[in-house]
């Protein structure tokens, strides 16, 4: 027989709630906690109590005096100066690495630039040089939850593995366990797709928040889709899934690096930008960002070629959205700048690809934190263990 | 999606002499939305607008705000509804820093000298409100400022001051790619936070970028008032320039974008 879950059970589950709700939506008062978790003040006191002195939360009375009569209700705030969770990022054209205080503060962070190529044992080093860097400026006293990896590549979920990241020529590289060893055999460390982390990241404290189903698109020299549905994030079976860069939508296109031909990535990625540009030796970021400023002051070349992108990318969304029937598609990275400059496109061909039912409520955005997301989401993943189990992980 | 328009104008006219800027128009914003009002020069765009300002008076035709009937006889009315127009020179001085123009001619006091840590604090917490990261010292003149950065300056003001419908005319005009980016996305914000945002624009694609209706004016006209999600670029050109679209269904008069139309889509 099933019993009910135990007080043990349930003391944890709210202390995780009301964590969580600290570190997503900032410092609150207990009377404000009280309405949002729907628990009675007695509770809510004795659970912050109980974070308070687990050094997690901080109690004050308010700056201001509300307009009520009687005692200010205490503010609750996430210690992000004393917690913290490492994030790493490692994209096509740079590495970068924080320390991330709870509530989602960025404490410190280091920005490399990353030749085209490198494999995994020649990046670890090069983030733990900026980690250890950043390790001398932590004050002592700190609570370090663990470290969160994104990468543009292929995840296996179980331990973190890149099976395989084309455009940077890996196949299966451990770089969770190269890190962990740098970060020290007792910090966990979780591994996960950049795309997926971005739209994590997205879902919880940004332009997503409160959308339960989203597509975050995610474009460099590949492109990839972190998917959440139903408020969960859809990962598949090994956690490969979202590789919608490589859907095959034009049997005739051209052959792409993953072995197959006229994937979605050949006709929106980078290289299929500079070559409808005529730009073929030039790659990166910077030169993605030269073609639409180009086609802003006037290159008919540069415009042509946004133009016909932009209509690959409103073909792909339109089955994204068929598929899917997301309230929110977001447009990361590269893609962004894309969809900003090709949007008369990108919605011409969306509107008249997709089925009007799953449509109609769609919202097009660009990512709210910006080129942040893959480092907060990274930290999000690292936090994800101390706000399931606030006082046994800390 | 909010059903009651935030503003509503029913059979607007307004004659100059015996030149006819505005027959007969129709026109909606809805609050959370970013309505896009287009049309060729001369189409009527910016009569329409100073008549929501209260600059001009009309000569017929009918306001609802929140659904009650409103008259706007003058700027004053329009500013205590919380209608703000945010114009391309966008009325900023120069000589004064980021904070003294949000809160120009508004200033807070604590006795008899300014509170400036509050003025500074507020100013900064509707920039985060905004997600505004481009603007390094809230300190800084005006001067110093790009074209974009001035444009959320001006943007932002219209914020703290607790507008509730804003137009923004022209607002990408003179921005380089990636300050247009930049500003597309505050206006996009602007709405997300849930304001309505009016954006006069020639250029289609910051329109289909951002915006949620189309309302194309031609010759004084408003010949439709679409959903976004329910035209190709191809269609508004073809409304802009010669006032109707074929695929669009007759004459292409859309019940306030209320009514879908069949027939839309697939069709370039």
């Amino acid at each position: 027989m099933r019993t009910g879950p135990s007080q043990e059970e349930i003391r944890r589950q709210n202390l995780g709630a009301l964590l969580r709700h600290v570190h997503l939506r900032g410092a609150m008062s207990r009377a404000e906690l009280t309405t949002a978790l729907g628990l009675n003040r007695s509770t809510i006191g004795a659970l912050t109590a109980d974070l308070a002195s687990a050094g997690l939360v901080s109690e004050a009375i308010p700056k201001q005096r509300g307009r009520g009569a009687g005692r200010p209700s205490l503010v609750v705030r996430p210690e992000s100066a004393r917690v913290h969770a490492w994030a790493f990022s490692i994209e096509v054209d740079r590495l970068q690495a924080a320390r991330i205080g709870l509530g989602g503060v960025v404490l410190d962070r280091r920005e490399l630039g990353r030749p085209r190529g490198l494999v995994a044992a020649e990046t670890a080093p090069l983030l733990a040089g900026a980690l250890k860097e950043m390790r001398r400026a932590v004050p002592p006293g700190t609570i370090g939850v663990g470290a969160g990896i994104a990468v543009c590549g292929m995840v296996r979920r179980e331990d973190g593995l890149v099976r395989l990241s084309p455009h940077a020529g890996w196949v299966n590289e451990p770089i969770g366990a190269t890190l962990a060893t740098e970060l020290g055999a007792d910090t966990p460390v979780v591994v996960a797709n950049v795309a997926d982390v971005c739209a994590f990241a997205e879902h919880a404290r940004g332009a997503a928040a409160g959308c339960d189903n989203v597509i975050y698109l995610y474009g460099d020299v590949g492109v990839g889709a972190g998917i959440i549905a139903g408020g969960r994030r859809l990962t598949g079976h090994g956690g490969y899934g979202g590789e919608v860069g490589h859907m095959v939508v034009n049997r005739h296109g051209s052959p792409c690096e993953c072995g197959s031909r006229g994937c979605w990535e050949t006709e929106i990625g980078e290289y299929a930008l500079l070559k409808a540009a005529d730009r073929p030796e030039a790659f990166g970021r910077e030169a993605v960002l030269a073609v639409f400023d180009a086609a802003d002051r006037g290159d008919a070349r540069a415009q042509t070629a946004v133009r016909q992108v932009g209509d690959w990318l409103g073909f792909g969304v339109g089955n994204l959205v068929n598929l899917f029937n997301p309230e929110m598609v977001i447009f990361g990275g590269t893609m962004r700048d894309l969809y900003l400059a090709a949007a008369a496109q990108v919605r011409s061909r969306l509107n008249s690809v997709a089925l009007s039912a799953c449509l109609e409520h769609v919202r097009l955005r660009t990512p709210q934190l910006g080129n942040d997301a893959a480092l907060i989401g990274a930290a999000e993943l690292a936090f994800e263990r101390l706000l399931a189990d606030p006082l046994d992980a800390s | 999606m909010s059903e009651t328009p935030l503003l509503e104008l029913r059979g607007v006219d307004k004659s100059f002499g015996p030149v006819q800027v505005l027959r007969d128009v129709d026109f909606a914003v809805y609050p959370g939305e970013v309505t896009a009002l287009v049309g060729d020069n001369g189409a009527g765009k910016s009569t329409l607008v100073k008549c929501i300002s209260g600059i001009y008076g009309t000569d017929a035709g009918e306001f609802f705000f929140e659904g009650r009937p409103v008259t706007i006889n003058g700027p004053r009315d329009a500013a205590g509804l919380g209608i703000d127009v945010v114009y391309q020179d966008l009325a900023l001085c120069d000589n004064l820093d980021i904070v003294q123009n949000m809160f120009l001619g508004r200033e807070r006091r604590s006795g008899l000298v300014l509170d400036e840590p509050t003025m500074e604090e507020l100013a900064a917490r509707t920039l985060a409100e905004l997600s505004v990261r481009t603007i390094g010292s809230l300190r800084q003149h005006v001067s110093s400022l790009s074209g974009g950065q001035r444009q959320t300056v001006a943007i932002a003001k219209a914020v703290l001051w607790n507008s509730r419908l804003v137009i923004l005319d022209e607002p990408m005009a003179a921005l380089g790619v990636a300050q247009t980016a930049q500003v597309l996305e505050l206006v996009r914000r602007l709405a997300d936070n849930g304001l309505a945002v009016v954006l006069i624009s020639h250029n289609m694609n910051d329109v289909f970028a951002v915006s949620d209706r189309i309302a194309t004016l031609y010759l004084g006209q408003m010949v439709a008032q679409v959903r976004t999600t329910d035209v190709t670029h191809a269609q508004v050109v073809e409304l802009i320039t010669s006032g109707r679209s074929d695929s669009l269904g007759a004459n292409g008069r859309n019940d306030g974008g209320r009514r879908r139309n069949g027939t839309v889509g697939g069709l370039e």
